[in-house]
């Protein structure tokens, strides 16, 4: 009965959601929806991201000095939120994207041994 | 409740961080605008892609909320959204709640009940500026014991001399006496001062003025008196008119009411209440005051000190030494071998000899309320703990939105701190109730005011306050670390069933702590229950029923002692030809009651076993007939008789107990003995009486003489009456007698003698301690039982399946209930073993207070385990019953 959930979407793993927040915003600033809809598009509309979990990821990254936040005035005159990386943020991104591709390089051995 | 949801969710976070809340707010309605926008654009109705957009953001509030905790700097932002979101935990589970807050409050109430009673009596300062370098001072004299009165001569020399040590000396002596004012006659408790009394205090009048430094030096002069606030308040309706009015002390003497003393103060003497204050010079009035301004072997002076600011005790202790063997050297007939020393004055109360065994008893009962205490915080620990395994899935969640482990500590513990909070403030309502129930318990008309100003004041809050802060840590912390801890994975994806067992054995061990807690209170309150009832049927060696007594001072009618005698002849005689009246006679001291005295003995023979204190003795002034009226058979000899007067040669009657040290195997009969007091008049025995109580229930006899009234005249006198008829009807006859044989005397005091057994220095202490130790045992009990249905109700709950599963495959009922009670019967046990051993060591720190039962009294323990046993079973019967209803087929569909 339990396992039914997993079969409709993809769970992230602790901690992903900040790297990809951090890797969307490599591109420039952004808005939080902004942020949002770039992994949906960027995951092939796999990744939505819970909304529930968003902001209290960009709070806590921005409270960690990752990325920083001001307000803008948007194309279309509303005033937003947007957050860009700073300099700790890329830092911090370099070495998740790193330890990332370790774990993906690890799994991947695992189920393809004939390969390696 | 919508009102508060609105302040909750608008208001307060406005108020406590306004720019980033308004930011968030912004931010979200920002996020919602553009995801309708969005919806709109793939061709969504507008209003259908606002309440799309919406749905999918899911609860605003909530992820305000969690976003906020991520914020986490602002700490007074944090603990309010703590205490808000505690008070609405608390306000989901009004059972819970009530539960823990009436659990806590009944504890620390308990608590400050006693402490107010501990400190109003032990630890309070005195009311007077620096209070800490007031000294008491007291002398040993060869083997005696610790004095604390000296004679004035003595007083006088010791100030001389200290000057380098304390600031000044002062001295005190107590007496009663009759005050006439304004046409009403009233008994007071005085204080006879020294003129710096005041101040050396450092006080101030609340009215008028003081007596001051150039008064009491001459015996008889300076006619003034000073009365306290309360007498001012309580006889004069507080009237300022007072001040100057004229008054007549012992229907003798005029003096002028000069001023009143600070509120609050209520003179040095600890426990009593004293009423007024006059100059030393004036205690010349009292008819047994003597030369007390110059003969050394009159000691009746309380001297007290205040230490020079930065001198310590221990230097002040090095000057009197000295001194000491100065005055010892000076005048070796009385002062011989004294050595003087000062105590702190609020480390040696009532008075320095006994001041730790007063400390002793005040620390044991701290300790039983304590326990109560702690069998609370034990309780609403396991209630916390039953809610966290309920919130294991909460908490699993806030930490998987990101809430810090720190956090949810935090979280939980701002919850029983509440809890606490609650607690004690329905503790400080139940310690005010307290305590003014103990302060009005009847101390049965003793001649001296008692003083019992038990009230609220802060230390005593602080007291409060603190345990149950305390409580709340200890209660909190526990269940707190172990939610935090919980396996989040492992919540969220099973039934997190696999931490329950863990959790069963602290709630199970924490339930036998509580068992054996309460097993100690209720052995204690067992033991003073059979000390009570022992006290009340022990053998007193006298007969109590049927006998009236009625106590006045003759010399507040402002009788000599010739005349004093005469009125006492004039009064048996009136009183003996009542109808009614099988015997009358008159006594100083009644046994248990207020007056009694001693004195250190000369005996030709006698030496002292080495190391030994010179012998004393408690004596008795009686009237002849003493023996007749109390039944207090005479083994040997003769009563007094009119014949023995002042001029014949003294005699005494003493008990076995006097004869069995002194004259072992001889006949004491037509020997001698003198009292230090009274070296002139050596005392010839004329009689021996049978042992009784004076102010014990058990334990050998005390030493004690009589000797008669008309040969050591004392004015305080008790006239006992012993009437075939009911004693009480005859207390307002007697005391309308005295009153019109001696006009212008206070109001007598009436009491069958039965009643004064039952006073304070009777009876009454047993039944405090007993009823007090029986409301702690009830209540630590109950707590204990409390404990233990819920943790058996829980873990019964928690194996419904378990238990279904066992019924299924074809236990029957009984076997479960079996099973059940075997669980709890585990936990009894263990707390059982662990009592015991407490309480018999509890029970020898208390044996003192114990009359006729050993600590270790077999048949107590027996019972109290017996009944402890019975009852915590029926706790266990109820969720066992429960158990044994379950139906197999519904356990085993619930998962």
């Amino acid at each position: 009965m339990a396992s039914e959930r997993y079969q409709n979407r993809l769970e992230l793993l602790q901690g992903t959601l900040d790297m990809m927040i951090l890797r969307t915003l490599q591109w420039g600033p952004q808005h939080g929806h902004g942020i949002g809809l770039a992994i949906r598009a960027n995951s092939g509309e796999v990744l939505r991201i819970e909304h529930g979990s968003l902001y209290p990821a960009l709070h806590r990254l921005e409270k960690q000095g990752w990325i920083g936040s001001e307000w803008r005035i948007t194309e279309n005159k509303q005033r937003a939120r947007y957050y860009r990386l700073t300099r700790a943020g890329k830092k911090q991104l370099a070495q998740e994207q790193s330890r990332w591709k370790r774990l993906v390089d690890a799994v991947a051995g695992v189920m393809q041994p004939s390969e390696s | 409740m919508t009102l508060w949801r609105k302040i909750r969710k608008w208001i307060l976070p406005r108020f406590l961080a306004p720019d980033e809340a308004r930011d968030l707010d912004e931010e979200i309605g920002f996020y919602l605008a553009q995801e309708t926008q969005l919806r709109i654009d793939r061709g969504e109705s507008p209003a259908h892609a606002r309440e799309s957009a919406r749905r999918d953001f899911g609860n605003r509030t909530l992820v305000s909320e969690i976003t906020r905790e991520m914020w986490g700097g602002h700490s007074m932002e944090t603990l309010f959204q703590d205490l808000v979101y505690g008070f609405r935990q608390l306000r989901r589970n009004p059972g819970f709640t009530a539960a823990a807050v009436l659990t806590l409050a009944l504890g620390i109430g308990a608590n400050t009940a006693l402490f107010s009673v501990v400190h109003s009596l032990l630890l309070r300062p005195l009311p007077v500026p620096h209070p800490d370098r007031i000294a008491v001072l007291a002398f040993r004299q060869k083997d005696a014991q610790l004095a604390t009165q000296f004679s004035y001569p003595d007083y006088q020399d010791i100030r001389r001399q200290s000057s380098a040590v304390f600031a000044d000396v002062i001295a005190c002596q107590f007496g009663l006496i009759g005050l006439n004012a304004r046409g009403q006659a009233g008994r007071m408790f005085v204080n006879y001062v020294t003129g710096n009394y005041f101040t050396t205090l450092g006080l101030k009048p609340a009215l008028g003025r003081l007596i001051e430094p150039s008064e009491g030096i001459h015996p008889g002069a300076d006619p003034v008196v000073v009365l306290s606030w309360t007498y001012w308040q309580s006889h004069f309706g507080a009237d300022p008119g007072i001040v100057g009015s004229q008054a007549k002390v012992d229907g003798q003497r005029e003096v002028t009411i000069i001023g009143v003393a600070p509120k609050g103060f209520h003179g040095l003497i600890p426990f009593l209440e004293t009423q007024a204050y006059l100059p030393m010079s004036m205690a010349a009035l009292d008819v047994n005051s003597g030369d007390y301004m110059h003969d050394r072997a009159l000691r009746s002076c309380y001297v007290y000190s205040r230490l020079k600011p930065g001198v310590a005790l221990e230097k002040a202790n090095g000057e009197l030494a000295v001194i000491g063997s100065r005055l010892a050297a000076q005048d070796p007939k009385d002062d011989s071998g004294i050595a003087i020393s000062a105590f702190l004055e609020r480390n040696a109360r009532p008075d320095p000899a006994s001041a730790s065994v007063t400390m002793m008893a005040a620390i044991l009962f701290l300790a039983l309320t304590g326990l109560v205490l702690l069998l609370a915080c034990i309780n609403v620990a396991n209630i916390l703990l039953v809610r966290a395994s309920a919130r294991t899935r909460e908490m699993a969640v806030r930490t998987a939105l990101g809430a810090g482990r720190v956090r949810l500590i935090r979280q939980l513990l701002t919850e029983s701190l509440l809890l606490a909070l609650f607690g004690g403030a329905g503790g400080v309502l139940i310690g005010l109730w307290a305590s003014r129930a103990l302060s009005s318990i009847d101390l049965a008309s003793v001649a001296v005011p008692l003083l019992i100003d038990i009230r609220f004041d802060w230390s005593v809050f602080a007291f409060a306050l603190a345990a149950a802060v305390i409580a709340g840590t200890i209660v909190g912390a526990v269940p707190a670390v172990r939610a935090s801890r919980a396996d989040v994975a492992g919540v969220l994806h099973g039934s997190g069933r696999g931490i329950v067992a863990g959790r069963n054995r602290l709630r199970s061990v924490l339930v036998a702590v509580q068992v054996s807690g309460s097993l100690m209170l209720l052995i204690i309150a067992a033991l003073f229950a059979r000390s009570l009832y022992n006290a009340q049927r022990a053998d007193l060696g006298f007969d109590p029923h049927h006998v009236a007594n009625v106590t006045y001072d003759a010399q507040e009618a402002g009788y000599s002692a010739a005349q004093g005698r005469a009125f006492a002849g004039r009064l048996l005689a009136r009183i003996r030809s009542m109808p009614g009246v099988t015997s009358a006679s008159i006594a100083f001291a009644i046994p248990m009651g207020y007056w009694s005295s001693s004195s250190t003995l000369r005996v030709p023979g006698y030496q002292p076993p080495n190391g030994q204190t010179a012998p004393m003795a408690a004596y008795n002034v009686v009237t002849p007939g003493y023996f007749g009226t109390m039944r207090i058979p005479l083994l040997r000899g003769r009563d007094f008789a009119a014949t023995d007067q002042p001029d014949t040669p003294h005699v005494a009657i003493i008990n076995q107990a006097m004869a069995q040290r002194f004259w072992p195997h001889r006949d004491p009969i037509g020997r001698e003995f003198t009292m230090f007091d009274d070296v002139k008049h050596p005392l010839h025995i004329i009689g021996i009486a049978k042992d009784s109580r004076i102010d014990n229930f058990s334990g050998p006899y005390p030493l004690e003489f009589y000797v008669g009234l008309d040969q050591n005249y004392v004015s305080i006198q008790t006239v006992q009456v012993r009437t075939a008829a009911s004693p009480e009807a005859l207390l307002p006859e007697l005391q309308r007698i005295i009153s019109g044989l001696a006009p212008g005397m206070p109001l007598s005091l009436g009491q069958t003698m039965t009643q004064a057994v039952q006073t304070l220095n009777g009876t009454l202490r047993y039944r405090i301690s007993a009823m007090f130790a029986a409301a702690l045992g009830t209540l630590g009990l109950l707590l204990a039982m409390i404990g233990l249905y819920g943790v058996i109700s829980y873990s019964t709950a928690q194996r419904t399946h378990e238990i279904g599963l066992r019924m299924a495959l074809g236990a029957n009922p009984w076997s479960v209930l079996a099973m059940v009670l075997r669980q709890g019967m585990v936990m009894i046990s263990a707390g059982l073993a662990l009592g015991l051993v407490a309480a018999g060591v509890l029970a020898r720190a208390v044996s003192a207070f114990l009359v006729n039962v050993s600590p270790l009294d077999p048949v107590t323990y027996a019972s109290v385990t017996g009944l402890l046993v019975a009852v915590a079973l029926a706790a266990c019967y109820i969720p066992g019953r429960r158990a044994t209803k379950i139906d197999p087929m519904a356990a085993l569909r619930i998962d």
